[in-house]
């Protein structure tokens, strides 16, 4: 949609018939402060918004004042734009009659509208719908702008989630969302109707769900929590920007800043490695059998005499028994009536792995296949589980010596102790590391501790090096630590309630596991199989508003960015950094500015306004695109903060953007101190533009006389 | 390309469907009309609520449930 001519009639210093015929891109009007631009601007604004109230106010002095007591003229605003060739024009006026001197009554207004179609035929049409149609009010908010505090339309923290709405794909899913959500939850109730069906379960079924519930209420609890912490550290952040910017030596305070980071970082890292837990280390570590050595030796000593003891005890019964005559008798031929070892000595494994290898590792002597040493450990491993099998199989015919072999675990366990020993050797050394080890790292803190006092005195006198009076200097000092210090705290926090939140996610991951076992287990198969496929349905359909979300964001921020780059060229601007935030049930955007990853709370007007003019450019650059669709925007003073190179750069830019824009600005122009006669600067004719216009106040005018002002209209 | 088929499309490119689902990109549908005669039940599932929330004729809440409810119940 294009604007092809704004009529003004006699709408304040708009005295009598005042056309402007705009072109295609770039229009641009130049006017004196107080001489025209505003009352412009203001004059469409009342087209497209103005309520029927205070009429009077709106009227020409001057035209009122030439008017005779009785007669009547019409104050008009009339747009004439042009869409898919036809064209429309919607005029709002109201009847003003002079009643007496200085004082008019006013009719209510009307707004009318005529369609004109490719043939010229025109039809008298609602105006207000035909506006509408025309320029829908959505785009008409993101279309006009009054100086430059009103480019920040972010302000509002609805402003970009209704962009979103009016331009992104992602308000196509946002119902899909919903019903995702409502369908799979009815899904859960048949599951669980059916689960609870089942008795059996019935208490535990009942405990998980309160356990989820109360999981998921402690859930949103630390995401509010997260939220203001971060909502905080932004504030906090703002704030020691706001004191950095009375700083002189800006780069050192961020130096020695960054300094300090670092040292309170490695303090907390050494913090977190010194282990002080020796209680739990006495048990847990077995640092209590640190002096077990002579024991375990004394122990050793007699279960060794015992188990001596009880052999002889037993060699002496077998020979006197004569019970087992063969075999043992032969082995204690065998060794000289010497004591025989136990049967496990050597192992089992032992003595299978040195027949296997044909050595005998006890006497570290070959034992080939078929040799004597060789057939006497086979005879051993067989006489071992000849034992073994021997106390299940075969029942005893007489009373044993010992029924039990207790001395065999005696011997066992303390061969096992004598294994360990090497362990409990080192715990000594363990312990001396460890307290030499905290004990180091309590000095390296010690030490760091002084380093950070003295970076924090250093800071100290660069702050002092400030812009601010004296008196207030000790304030701005005491809330500069204070800020950095709760800084950190709240860093502090935002990482505990981040842990927190992840730990409650496992727990309500395991409940909802062990409540989905139950319910497998009890409720109606095809019901959990519905639910199943309702909860990825859910998943799919939230993921993918989400990625239509995140790709229109994405977007918007490219653009921004090549707009808010061109403005400043050769310029410092850091990256305009768009990000969608979720708090509660709401999706918010942010809007920062950034410069490797460091925000910029305060940036200065000029980059302010460049910043926010580019996400402005960007939207009507995505209105085309998602509209297929051009519209116009209009901007009153947007660049006061730039001064006038800028605003040539800034002009000659937007010059190459494709839609129309109408901009009223009060540069270029020059009075001459001795004649006081005002002119264009010949930097303008440099200046790209498709049209141009001047609004002057015809001369001479007193100031003091509404009466005696008119804005001329001049076409350049 | 009519929105809904847009919408469907946007929905079944999600990589559920290829990771948990096995379907292959190649071989999904490509309209709603298509996706309806679906033999996969999430497919369907999904068309069904497409065509209940942008068809021609959208439907409530109520209705949708028992569309797809009844479907997924009967089908699984």
């Amino acid at each position: 949609m294009i604007i092809r001519k704004i009529q003004i009639d006699n709408y304040l210093c708009y005295y009598d018939t005042n056309t402007f015929e705009l072109s295609e891109g770039l229009n641009i009007i130049l006017g004196e402060n107080g001489e025209g631009k505003t009352k412009f601007f203001e004059s469409i604004d009342w087209l497209f918004n103005g309520e029927n109230r205070q009429l009077d106010t709106l009227v020409s002095a001057k035209k009122l004042n030439e008017t005779e007591i009785g007669d009547s003229f019409r104050v008009r605003v009339s747009l004439t734009a042009e869409q898919y060739g036809e064209k429309s024009i919607i005029t709002k006026s109201f009847l003003v009659k002079k009643e007496n001197i200085n004082e008019c009554s006013t009719s209510s207004y009307m707004v009318e509208g005529i369609s004109e179609n490719n043939s010229g035929e025109r039809i008298q049409v609602d105006g207000q719908v035909l506006l509408d149609r025309i320029f829908p009010f959505q785009i008409r908010k993101y279309s006009m702008f009054k100086g430059e505090a009103e480019l920040n339309i972010f302000e509002s923290e609805n402003a970009l989630e209704n962009l979103i709405n009016l331009f992104s794909e992602a308000k196509h899913y946002d119902k899909y969302s919903e019903k995702g959500a409502f369908l799979r939850s009815k899904a859960e109730n048949a599951v669980e109707d059916s689960s609870k069906s089942d008795k059996k379960n019935e208490v535990l079924y009942k405990r998980l769900e309160t356990d989820i519930l109360q999981l998921e209420h402690k859930k949103h609890t630390f995401k509010i929590h997260l939220n203001s912490t971060e909502d905080e550290i932004k504030k906090i952040e703002e704030n020691l920007q706001d004191a950095e910017r009375h700083v002189n030596n800006a780069d050192a305070l961020e130096t020695i800043n960054t300094r300090i980071r670092n040292k309170e970082n490695q303090i907390s890292n050494l913090f977190a490695k010194i282990d002080e837990n020796y209680t739990t280390s006495l048990f847990d570590e077995n640092w209590i059998l640190v002096n077990f050595e002579s024991f375990q030796k004394e122990f050793a000593e007699k279960v060794s005499k015992h188990s001596k003891a009880r052999r002889e005890l037993q060699s002496a019964f077998d020979k006197q028994k004569g019970v087992i005559e063969g075999e043992k008798k032969a082995k204690a031929e065998l060794l000289n009536n010497a004591i025989p070892l136990p049967n496990n000595i050597p192992s089992k494994a032992i003595m299978e792995e040195m027949l296997n290898e044909q050595i005998c590792k006890v006497c570290n002597r070959e034992a080939k296949n078929g040799s004597e040493a060789y057939e006497f450990m086979m005879r051993r491993l067989k006489t071992y589980l000849e034992s073994q099998a021997a106390e299940d199989s075969k029942p005893e015919k007489d009373e044993p010596l010992f029924k039990y072999d207790y001395t065999n675990r005696l011997d066992n366990l303390s061969i096992s102790h004598e294994d360990n020993l090497k362990n409990l050797r080192l715990v000594r050394t363990k312990i001396k590391d460890l307290f030499e080890f905290n004990d180091d790292r309590k000095k390296d803190i010690e030490e760091l501790n002084e380093q950070l006092e003295k970076e924090k005195t250093e800071r100290e006198k660069i702050l002092g090096n400030s812009s601010i009076a004296e008196e207030k200097l000790s304030d701005v000092l005491k809330n500069y630590n204070a800020w950095q210090k709760d800084l950190k705290n709240r860093n502090q926090d935002q990482v505990d309630y981040q842990t927190n939140l992840k730990n409650i996610n496992s727990d309500l991951k395991a409940k909802k596991e062990e409540k989905d076992k139950i319910d497998t287990n009890s409720a109606n198969l095809f019901l959990i199989k519905t639910r199943n496929i309702l909860r990825d349905i859910e998943t799919i359909f939230i993921e993918t508003k989400e990625k239509k979300f995140d790709e229109f964001i994405e977007k918007l921020q490219t653009k921004s960015n090549n707009f808010f780059q061109a403005i400043n060229i050769d310029a410092f601007t850091g990256t305009i950094i768009i990000t969608r935030k979720t708090k509660g049930s709401r999706t918010t955007v942010e809007v920062e500015l950034q410069e490797d990853g460091r925000t910029f709370y305060k940036p200065n007007q000029s980059l302010l306004t460049s910043m926010h003019i580019s996400i402005l450019f960007a939207i009507s650059e995505l209105a085309s695109e998602t509209k297929e669709e051009n519209f116009p925007m209009i901007f009153d003073a947007p660049t006061s903060s730039f001064g006038e190179n800028k605003t040539s750069q800034f002009l000659n830019l937007i010059f190459e953007t494709e839609n129309q824009k109408i901009l009223l600005i009060k540069d270029f122009l020059y009075t001459d101190q001795t004649t006081k006669t005002l002119s264009i600067k010949k930097e303008f004719e440099a200046v790209r533009r498709n049209k141009a216009f001047w609004v002057k106040l015809e001369r001479p005018f007193d100031q003091n006389n509404l009466k005696t002002i008119n804005s001329q209209v001049i076409t350049l | 390309m009519a929105k809904k088929d847009d919408i469907l499309k946007s929905f079944l490119t999600h990589e559920l469907l290829e990771s948990k689902y096995s379907l292959k990109k190649e071989e999904l549908p490509k309209s709603v009309r298509e996706a309806l005669n679906s033999e996969e039940p999430i497919i369907k599932a999904i068309a069904l609520i497409v065509e209940g929330l942008d068809g021609t004729s959208p439907v409530t809440d109520s209705v949708l449930r028992n569309q797809v409810t009844q479907f997924l119940n009967e089908a699984l």
